[in-house]
């Protein structure tokens, strides 16, 4: 579900691939007017181009690629080409009727072509503009080619992530590109609830592994007070025992579980049915249990492993303990919980895709504001009508004679469109297909997903 | 002092750990006046929780509780009396915004339900922030940020390209947690918006594990839309070589050759007659052969150090960079061009130095500021609403404050 809270917010979104486009999706789910702008030469390719639905690219790839859908879903898109000068002419005419641009090119781009904040700043006084980068805008590195592993890796973060003795981790879902992400979206709404105060708009540096340090701030604090690098502490907990994730029944199914204070180790106990081992003098307080915790999961494990890693939540909630299911993809898209609170927005492709399922980049839930369903990622440059003829009143001489100049228009330059190697990732165990997928979904969210024609 | 986005708002803060007071040390950063409401046996749970100075357990000594909380004023005040209620609703009546972490239907249990808190102040803005929201089939059950972590679908993509069915492994500090404090504090000052363009009250309802979810972007639709259920990184496509670091000689680095081919990896190890090996140039060769790519990496790597390689790599427009420690971060060029770090003064922990703004805004900054100590201003806030020096320390005798 999404909610209209920035009614009348028009942002310009120059974003492309994960962070820009999470911060822009985040937005336009509070209901901002966010308009994507893509051009026949510069495509959003790494997203409009992985993951096809039922693994086809069709005729038009580079609107099918599921990667973008998700990541898009409620926007609408354009095609101007910012490389010419008359592209850029007409994007300052944008500027005018803008609240806020957000840009994640590489730094110096956006002044190279005459539109930096000071620039457009002549153009509308109260602009907002967020640059987007992995090292920032300024400073000795500043122009670093990086992606997410640099953003997690120079923040500190990867450090401390992984198994003692096993080589640091990088996240498993772009982690530092959301951060950063989420992080631009507050800039730019913290600097837009400023200009309702003061009228006054702005500039927003936003550096990746800046906003990723963050998230580790405790620990960088604690670098600091006593100059002591902190260790990988894999899934265990700085005092308490047991506290980890755990093998249950089944093919690669884990449940975690963390047992903080006694009390919680006695409801523990007693929901495991107290085997013998659970009142050994080594296991009796949170301090022998930390100090004897190798034998103490291992233990633990023998218990889980004769359970559904459902199962094993369901029996250790009961009993008041923290515990959580790993939840594999299937499992979350399937999940009671969420759908019942309506986290999923499922949007409607038509056009042989039909509904489909997609994760809220905002899960929060408002009273007092109407809630929408957004709308499918915008087709390669599926708004211009409305963008150049509506809001800037363009005549359609003007548009034909833009479109054949390549100016506007479409199709983009865009690669073949391949399917995903499923059969490497099959081989290579990346991960587990379910045939009967559309099935299940349609079980869960209606019949008229993921239908054809 | 310079001009803040926040100046002059008032908010209640009744939250305790990382996700709540995450979001509301956002709000005081950027100038929002942030009174932290603590229970009187002991404060805020993160006060006794490390890194603390010297590794001294002591409630002002917290390195967690001083980075989480900065910039924000203490009071104590126990909700759970009724007399503690009464006043609770006195600062409610003065505050534009409360955020509390409560386990669902406490604040009603403490006759403060946002319903009843609305009537008092009918354009309060109250975000409720939990592991599993208000309603649902989970809303009750017990959780950790290890748990949510588990349940948001996360934890299951933790793993190695190399290998994928191993046990997962959670990211490093509290990243459920930050996660949803961001979360909060942007759907907190959307509300806020909305609020000031309609002028009517907002409940926010935020959930911990959907945060956790929406942080898996991709994968959650490569199972609509493939049926696919990834364990990895989606970067590990196929086992393309940078879901893991790679050993150099001082510590680890991280290899991204890039979306596109990289053939100038072959310049980068002195052997140009590699530049139109498919193992470099094409993406999907690649892909399919990260052994090969390792054997070709690794025993390269092992005499040169991190930064040694990042420039050459980076010069070659390679994205190849370190990983660094906490130490090296604190050192980095970068990081101090760019001041990340702040440093001020706290009357028990000395100077702290602590990382800094999460983004630079030009015309209404992030502003460095230190931790409060339990109930440092209860004389302050109380005050206001006409408590005296001497009535306060009658409550404080009965165990209100």
């Amino acid at each position: 579900m999404a909610y209209k809270l920035l009614d009348g917010i028009r942002i310009l979104d120059l974003t492309m691939v994960f962070a820009g486009p999470v911060a822009t999706k985040i937005l336009a789910e509070l209901g901002a007017e966010v308009i994507k702008i893509e051009s026949i030469q510069r495509a959003d390719v790494f997203t409009r181009a992985n993951v096809y639905p039922e693994n086809e690219p069709g005729k038009d790839p580079w609107n099918r690629g599921c990667l973008f859908h998700t990541l898009n879903a409620g926007k609408r898109g354009i095609s101007l080409n910012l490389g010419s000068e008359e592209g850029r002419e007409i994007f300052k005419r944008l500027i005018k009727i803008s609240d806020a641009v957000v840009e994640n090119y590489s730094p110096r781009v956006m002044e190279n072509w005459g539109m930096g904040y000071e620039e457009l700043k002549k153009i509308k006084s109260d602009i907002i503009m967020v640059s987007i980068s992995g090292l920032g805008h300024y400073g000795p590195l500043r122009d670093f080619y990086m992606y997410v592993p640099g953003m997690e890796g120079m923040s500190g973060l990867t450090y401390i992530t992984g198994f003692p003795g096993e080589p640091p981790l990088l996240s498993g879902c772009a982690y530092g590109d959301w951060v950063t992400g989420a992080h631009a979206a507050a800039a730019l709404l913290t600097a837009l609830y400023y200009r309702m105060q003061s009228g006054k708009g702005q500039y927003v540096d936003v550096s990746g592994r800046e906003a990723v340090a963050c998230h580790i701030g405790e620990i960088l604090t604690g670098y600091t007070l006593n100059k002591q690098n902190p260790s990988m502490m894999g899934n265990r907990h700085a005092s308490a025992a047991p506290h980890s994730c755990y093998r249950c029944r089944g093919e690669d199914s884990w449940v975690n579980i963390a047992v903080e204070n006694d009390e919680q180790w006695q409801r523990f106990c007693k929901a495991i049915g107290s085997p013998a081992w659970t009142a050994e003098e080594r296991f009796a307080t949170n301090r022998s249990r930390w100090q004897n915790q190798d034998e103490l999961d291992r233990l633990v494990e023998e218990w889980t492993i004769q359970h559904d890693h459902i199962e094993v939540m369901q029996i250790l909630q009961e009993a008041g303990v923290a515990v959580g299911a790993a939840l594999n993809m299937k499992e979350v898209n399937l999940n009671p919980h969420l759908i019942d609170r309506g986290f999923f927005q499922i949007i409607d492709h038509g056009d042989g895709i039909g509904k489909r399922p997609i994760a809220s980049q905002m899960p929060a839930k408002f009273s007092e504001a109407e809630s929408f369903v957004p709308k499918r990622a915008p087709r390669f440059g599926e708004d211009d009508e409305y963008v150049f003829g509506s809001l800037l009143k363009m005549s359609k001489v003007e548009m034909e004679k833009l479109a054949k100049d390549k100016i506007i228009g479409g199709p983009p330059t865009f690669p073949r469109g391949r399917p995903t190697r499923t059969d490497l990732i099959e081989q290579q165990k990346a991960g587990w297909f379910d045939p009967d997928y559309l099935n299940e979904l349609r079980e869960k969210h209606g019949e008229d997903l993921g239908q054809h024609g | 002092m310079n001009e803040q986005a926040f100046s002059g708002l008032r908010v209640l803060d009744c939250t305790q750990g990382v996700a709540g007071p995450y979001c509301t040390k956002l709000l005081a950063d950027f100038g929002a006046e942030v009174i932290k409401v603590e229970n009187p046996q002991g404060g805020d749970g993160t006060r006794s929780t490390g890194p603390f100075l010297k590794n001294e357990p002591h409630p002002e000594k917290s390195g967690a509780f001083f980075y989480l909380n900065t910039n924000k004023k203490s009071v104590t005040l126990n909700l759970e009396s009724k007399e503690g209620a009464k006043i609770f609703k006195e600062l409610v009546k003065r505050a534009s915004v409360l955020v509390e972490s409560f386990e669902p239907g406490k604040m009603a249990e403490l006759g403060l339900a946002p319903e009843l808190l609305r009537e008092i102040n009918p354009r309060l803005v109250i975000t409720s922030i939990s592991a599993y929201g208000q309603t649902g089939p989970y809303r009750n059950y017990k959780a950790t940020n290890l748990t949510v972590y588990g349940t948001g679908g996360a934890m299951y993509t933790q793993r190695p390209g190399t290998k994928p069915t191993a046990r997962p492994v959670i990211e490093g500090g509290f990243q459920a947690e930050y996660s949803t404090g961001v979360l909060s504090y942007i759907a907190t000052i959307s509300a806020l918006i909305k609020r000031d363009n309609s002028d009517k009250g907002i409940s926010v309802d935020i959930s911990a594990m959907e945060c956790v979810t929406s942080t898996l972007m991709g994968h959650i639709a490569e199972y609509s839309y493939l049926g696919l259920s990834r364990r990895t990184s989606p970067f590990a496509i196929h086992g393309y070589p940078i879901g893991y670091s790679v050993p150099c000689k001082d510590g680890w680095i991280s290899l991204t050759p890039g979306i596109g081919g990289a053939p100038n990896i072959a310049f980068l190890i002195g052997k140009p007659e590699l530049q139109d090996d498919p193992l470099l140039a094409d993406t999907r060769t690649r892909m399919a052969n990260p052994e090969r790519f390792d054997a070709l990496l690794i025993p390269w790597l092992k005499d040169r150090s991190k930064w040694e390689v990042t420039k050459e790599a980076q010069e070659l427009r390679l994205a190849f960079t370190p990983v660094l420690s906490p130490e090296e971060l604190l050192e980095d060029e970068q990081i101090k061009a760019r001041e990340f770090f702040a440093k001020v003064d706290h009357p028990v922990m000395g100077e702290v130095t602590y990382p800094g703004a999460p983004a630079k805004l030009s015309g209404s900054p992030w502003q460095a500021g230190r931790a409060p100590l339990l109930g440092e201003h209860n004389e302050e806030i109380y005050g206001e609403i006409g408590y005296t020096k001497e009535s306060l320390a009658k409550l404080k005798k009965k165990g209100i404050l």
